[in-house]
């Protein structure tokens, strides 16, 4: 089961709504593909990322998350997105913590003419994911 | 004032869930990579799914009625469409659940399109295992939805245009002559923008001024429209039909009441400074007119070069000097607005290689107009700037800033240069026929109404010399003379001439200040791609953003030429009055509520309002949120400390069930099925 | 960084220790007024040729490149060279390796058969560059005032040449690539003057194997250079790279033989190194610069006379 020519690691995105979001759906209309493993949940805001729905993720099994949300100074809501970027490098350090890899969580900014870019972050991070083998929950290492 | 329904997050009693499941193939979209019955059998084994169906389209009046008729049955009471992204077609599912009687928001749409078929094409089984997951999910989140009602609020019938050239004098116009309330603000102490500095405009070669100083004056004299010019909005606040602005007019330092007009403090002023409306081809003083037919016709003291000598003061026929001038801060509420702040021109400083602002003869197309123009500041005779001599020979080089790939200009067409090029050489050409015109180009884009045949026209009868071959570089030679270094591609041979002065079709660029711009208005500049604001959708809603009630106009979107940004000022215009005539607009209810029974009152979420919508209540010690001024960011949701924020829609109850069921119980090796 | 810290490995290339050594010889004396200590490296090779043998196969360059940079990074030094074409190969060779991976690891692996390993540790300076942003044109301008009792009073022509300026991105003066005014600032000593000659960016057309394989069309290039610097009145041209030296110095010979048809007449302007002119500023004979050849020499630079100079300067101290 451990075998890593049939891992499809198994990334979850949440997405703020108004760039991210609109970011993955033009990467979608100019159809740039990348490796199917990446689901995505929707939140109006990254202010709204909750640091409880990363850890839910990867207690149920996730390989690795990813939140995205708008560039900071460009967020739709003024500054929610100023929030989460003060969470996110804490948790990160609580994860190793956790006894999970930090690299299995992906912090990025795209915006919505940057489907391009997510694309290229998506299929780089599956990449990683690869390697670092599968959660260990489920019985990687 | 606002109408609103009760909060219904506190009405608990509820069906059980029975939801029905709409997967669409959106022809070969979806279809022609996954197995869209199959999904439809998996649909049916999760939980609390009732029913399963497929259909071509979704989003047709067939696939709609299958979705109303389920609910008139009373089969279903939630309802998932598989399809496209909700920021496709969201209301047009949320619309028909209403009318098949369902509150509209006991819907969740799936995107299994834009997130999967589309960019997992060639993997089949990767596609069919996203197209499950992202189905299992809205089936979670829906049955943790609960009703809610839209809330309505009142528009303001008011317009606020920022930027008064071409696009937002005609918004203002249509706006004011339909009987609405339009402020009309721009940074410049005059209206007529970059329209103002043109000579002739093409195919027709109507003089600029002469279409535009009449829209002008009328914008000036019109009761409805308040002209504030040399003002600039310095914060918004508020929502769609209730935004709140400030505005700050800059102090002119001159009393427009008493000022005549008279002209003589520009005539006694001992400073020369660069004048910006010749784009510093001609000196002003430091107290001055922008330019004869500027409207309003208000002088003004730069302050920046003043020295406060007084002469004008001491001399004005009116005393209307005033140096202790401040600014002035107005604030309006506004329903609308419009944004038409248009283009900055490529800065060719950035070309190395043309020599701009070190060879003393390349000058760029806009100074080029400005030496065209009767009113220019050579008055209409064009002369070259080393030594005023009329030129004999004139190079044009166009796409200077634009079609450039090496990250010194943008990668964009800029639309306008192939034409206002031929328009300049003509009109040169039409006032000395015995002198040589090269346009070196690329391409030659006559796109518009007569625009070829206005090219063709002046190819053929005006000699001027079509080159195509982009120009490689350009020298100083001796006495002023600037050689002219490329290669002709149709002939396939350098070329090098010597001529007399150069101009640089410059392209045209988002203006410097649009990243402030758009901070302030909370529209969105493109990041990555050429820097103009972005509309709501390229195609169909050109004039719209995604913020409700801010439209967009002109070149502010992109280059374009007059007649289309006229049309643009126009549909923006059309499109603000279509919210304002209805007198009211709706707004989706994601805002959030404090429990108050389990808010600790520890305030954490008060300063993290960007909305400033939580305030503390004394005395019940809690925090409360304003439900209209709430924009439903969540942020406060995920940060208290005591979970007592519940937001509508995207609650912990509606999230975290996604988040659960987002990755199969059993292990990925068993997931992966041979097709 | 005081004057005492620097110390750097330098790098000869080919064409200064075979044919033009006097540059060596000039660059030393002057650098030894400014306390830059400069060290052998021993078992140099060709940097190679960033014309010719990057043409060829960008891998060989690579690994050929790779190992005389491993010399310097063995001695814990940055590298100082006086070519411009060293510099094209040996900066481009380093840039290239910190940063691809992929090209780090198949260069190691040929490394590794002769017990070396690419680190990417150390700089390459070209010495202008050392000149201009490690001493400075302020400090050069001082040490000169009163090397000597008349100043130069010159009017140069600067050849900046190539692999100097481009590709800007990776070099020091990245922002004026398309104007640059280092090389000129530096020069503006002892009384010396910058000329603006047309086309003063252009090639002298020696370089990517063009003197090599189309001699005749190389020399039709330098015969357009020294016409416009002719036209500009200049007393001497002042080079930072031996090839481009050589092209100029015997180049002239060459060209005003084969060219007798096309030049209105001989060309006969002195060709400087420019650690030669800093020399010469600081008060130094033209005899220590190398730049007096003894008659019964064959085959020894320099061959267009630097007489003209000498006579124009006069006396040194």
């Amino acid at each position: 089961m451990s075998s890593q020519e049939i891992f499809d690691p198994y990334i979850l995105g949440i997405f703020c709504n108004w760039c991210s979001y609109a970011g993955a759906d033009g990467a979608g209309t100019s159809r740039m593909q990348r490796p199917a493993n990446l689901r995505i949940v929707r939140v109006m805001c990254g202010g709204r990322v909750d640091p409880q729905f990363v850890i839910n993720a990867l207690m149920n099994g996730a390989d690795g998350v990813m939140v995205s949300h708008c560039h900071p100074g460009d967020c739709h809501y003024i500054e929610g997105n100023l929030k989460t970027v003060r969470k996110m490098p804490l948790l990160k350090r609580y994860l190793e913590q956790f006894g999970i890899n930090p690299k299995r969580v992906r912090y990025i900014f795209v915006s919505a003419s940057e489907g391009v870019v997510l694309t290229e972050i998506a299929k780089e991070f599956s990449q990683e994911i690869i390697e670092l083998g599968p959660n260990p929950i489920r019985g990687g290492n | 004032m606002v109408t609103k329904t009760k909060n219904l997050n506190k009405i608990n009693g509820r069906d059980p869930p029975k939801i029905g499941v709409y997967i669409c193939w959106c022809g070969i979209n979806i279809g022609g990579v996954v197995d869209v019955p199959k999904l439809c059998d998996y649909a049916r084994t999760l939980p609390n799914v009732v029913l399963a169906s497929e259909y071509k389209f979704m989003c047709s009046d067939i696939g709609q009625g299958m979705i109303m008729e389920d609910i008139k049955a009373g089969k279903i009471n939630r309802v998932v469409v598989s399809a496209c992204s909700p920021r496709m077609h969201e209301e047009t599912f949320r619309r028909a659940c209403e009318e098949g009687g369902l509150n509209k928001f006991l819907f969740e749409q799936a995107n299994i399109r834009e997130h999967c078929t589309w960019v997992t094409m060639h993997d089949v089984p990767g596609a069919t295992r996203i197209a499950k997951d992202h189905i299992r999910m809205a089936v979670a989140k829906v049955g943790a939805l609960k009703p809610l009602e839209v809330t309505t609020v009142k528009v303001e019938p008011s317009t606020l245009i920022v930027g008064a050239g071409i696009a937002g004098i005609n918004a203002a116009l249509d706006l004011a002559n339909s009987g609405y309330k339009v402020y009309l603000v721009d940074k410049s102490p005059t209206v007529g923008g970059h329209m103002a500095h043109l000579d002739k405009t093409f195919p027709t070669m109507d003089c600029s001024s002469c279409i535009t100083t009449p829209k002008m004056s009328e914008v000036a004299r019109n009761p409805n429209i308040e002209l504030m010019t040399y003002s600039e909005v310095i914060s918004l606040d508020g929502y769609v039909g209730n935004f709140k602005v400030r505005i700050e007019k800059y102090p002119h330092y001159i009393d427009q009441n008493i000022c005549t007009g008279c002209g003589h403090c520009t005539d006694i002023c001992p400073v020369e400074c660069a004048n910006e409306f010749d784009l510093g081809m001609k000196p002003r003083k430091a107290i001055y007119l922008s330019f004869p037919q500027a409207v309003p016709g208000e002088y003004t003291i730069d302050m920046k070069h003043c020295i406060r000598c007084g002469i004008c003061q001491e001399t004005c026929p009116t005393a209307a000097v005033r140096y202790d001038d401040k600014p002035e801060y107005v604030d309006i509420t506004v329903g609308t607005i419009i944004l038409a702040t248009g283009y900055d021109p490529y800065d060719a400083t950035r070309m190395g290689q043309y020599g701009y602002g070190r060879i003393k003869n390349v000058i760029n197309a806009l100074q080029m107009e400005r030496l065209l123009s009767s009113y220019g500041p050579t008055e209409g005779k064009v002369k070259r700037p080393s030594d005023l001599k009329e030129p004999e020979s004139i190079v044009w080089v166009q796409c200077v800033g634009s079609r450039e790939f090496t990250g010194k200009g943008r990668k964009y067409c800029s639309r306008v240069c192939c034409m206002y090029a031929t328009k300049q050489a003509r009109s040169y050409k039409e006032k000395h026929p015995n002198t040589q015109c090269f346009i070196f180009y690329i391409d030659l884009r006559a796109f518009g109404k007569g625009y070829e045949e206005f090219y063709n026209d002046t190819a053929k009868n005006y000699g001027i010399k079509f080159i195509r071959g982009r120009v490689a570089e350009l020298l100083e030679a001796g006495n002023g003379n600037v050689i002219v270094r490329a290669e002709d591609t149709t002939l396939q041979r350098p070329v090098e001439l010597e001529v007399d002065m150069v101009v640089l079709s410059v392209g045209l660029e988002p203006r410097s200040d649009i990243d402030d711009i758009a901070r302030i208005f909370n529209v969105t500049a493109s990041k990555t791609e050429d820097g103009f604001l972005m509309e709501a959708h390229p195609k169909l809603r050109p004039v719209d953003t995604l913020t409700a009630g801010i439209f967009v106009a002109g070149n502010v979107v992109g280059p374009k030429d007059i007649p289309d940004t006229v049309a643009q000022a126009k549909a923006a215009a059309s499109s603000a009055s279509t919210l304002m005539s209805r007198g009211e607009v709706e707004i989706i209810p994601y805002y959030s509520t404090v429990l108050s029974h389990k808010c600790a009152g520890c305030k954490s979420c008060i300063s993290l309002c960007p909305f400033n919508a939580i305030t503390f209540n004394e005395i019940e010690k809690v925090a409360e949120i304003n439900d209209i001024l709430c924009k439903g960011c969540g942020t406060c949701v995920a940060d208290c400390p005591s979970k007592a924020i519940i937001q509508n829609h995207f609650d912990d109850i509606q999230i975290l069930p996604m988040i659960a069921t987002a990755i199969p119980k059993k292990p990925q090796a068993e997931e992966v099925e041979v097709e | 960084m005081s004057n005492d810290d620097l110390k750097f490995a330098l790098f000869l290339g080919c064409v200064i220790p075979n044919r033009y050594p006097y540059i060596e010889r000039a660059t030393r004396a002057v650098f030894d007024k400014f306390k830059i200590q400069l060290v052998d490296m021993k078992g140099a090779s060709c940097c190679p040729a960033p014309g010719v043998f990057r043409g060829f196969d960008i891998d060989t360059w690579l690994v050929i490149g790779a190992r005389n940079i491993t010399i310097a990074e063995e001695l814990g030094l940055d590298i100082a060279l006086m070519c411009n074409g060293c510099y094209g190969s040996l900066l481009e060779v380093n840039h290239t390796l910190k940063y691809d991976k992929e090209k780090r690891r198949m260069v190691n692996e040929h490394l590794a058969k002769i017990g070396r390993e690419y680190k990417g540790t150390v700089e390459i300076r070209h010495v202008v560059d050392i000149m201009y942003n490690d001493i400075g044109p302020e400090k050069i301008r001082n040490k000169t005032k009163y090397g000597r009792k008349k100043p130069l009073n010159l009017k140069l022509a600067i050849h900046y040449g190539c692999h100097l300026t481009k590709p800007s991105e990776i070099r020091p003066w990245a922002k004026e690539s398309e104007n640059p005014t280092f090389f000129d600032e530096l020069m503006e000593i002892s009384g010396c003057k910058s000329l603006n000659y047309k086309d003063k960016f252009m090639c002298c057309g020696a370089g990517g194997g063009v003197r090599g394989a189309f001699k005749e069309i190389s020399l039709d290039y330098t015969r357009e250079k020294l016409e416009n610097i002719s036209t500009a009145n200049a007393d001497a041209i002042i080079t930072s790279c031996p090839f481009c030296h050589l092209q100029f110095d015997l180049g002239q010979v060459e060209v005003n033989n084969i060219f007798k048809d096309k030049i209105s007449a001989p060309f006969n302007i002195p060709v400087l190194y420019f650690t030669q002119l800093i020399g010469l500023a600081m008060g130094m004979t033209p005899e220590e610069l190398g730049l007096i050849r003894s008659p019964d020499l064959k085959g020894v630079p320099p061959f267009t006379p630097v007489k003209p100079i000498i006579t124009k300067i006069g006396e040194t101290a």
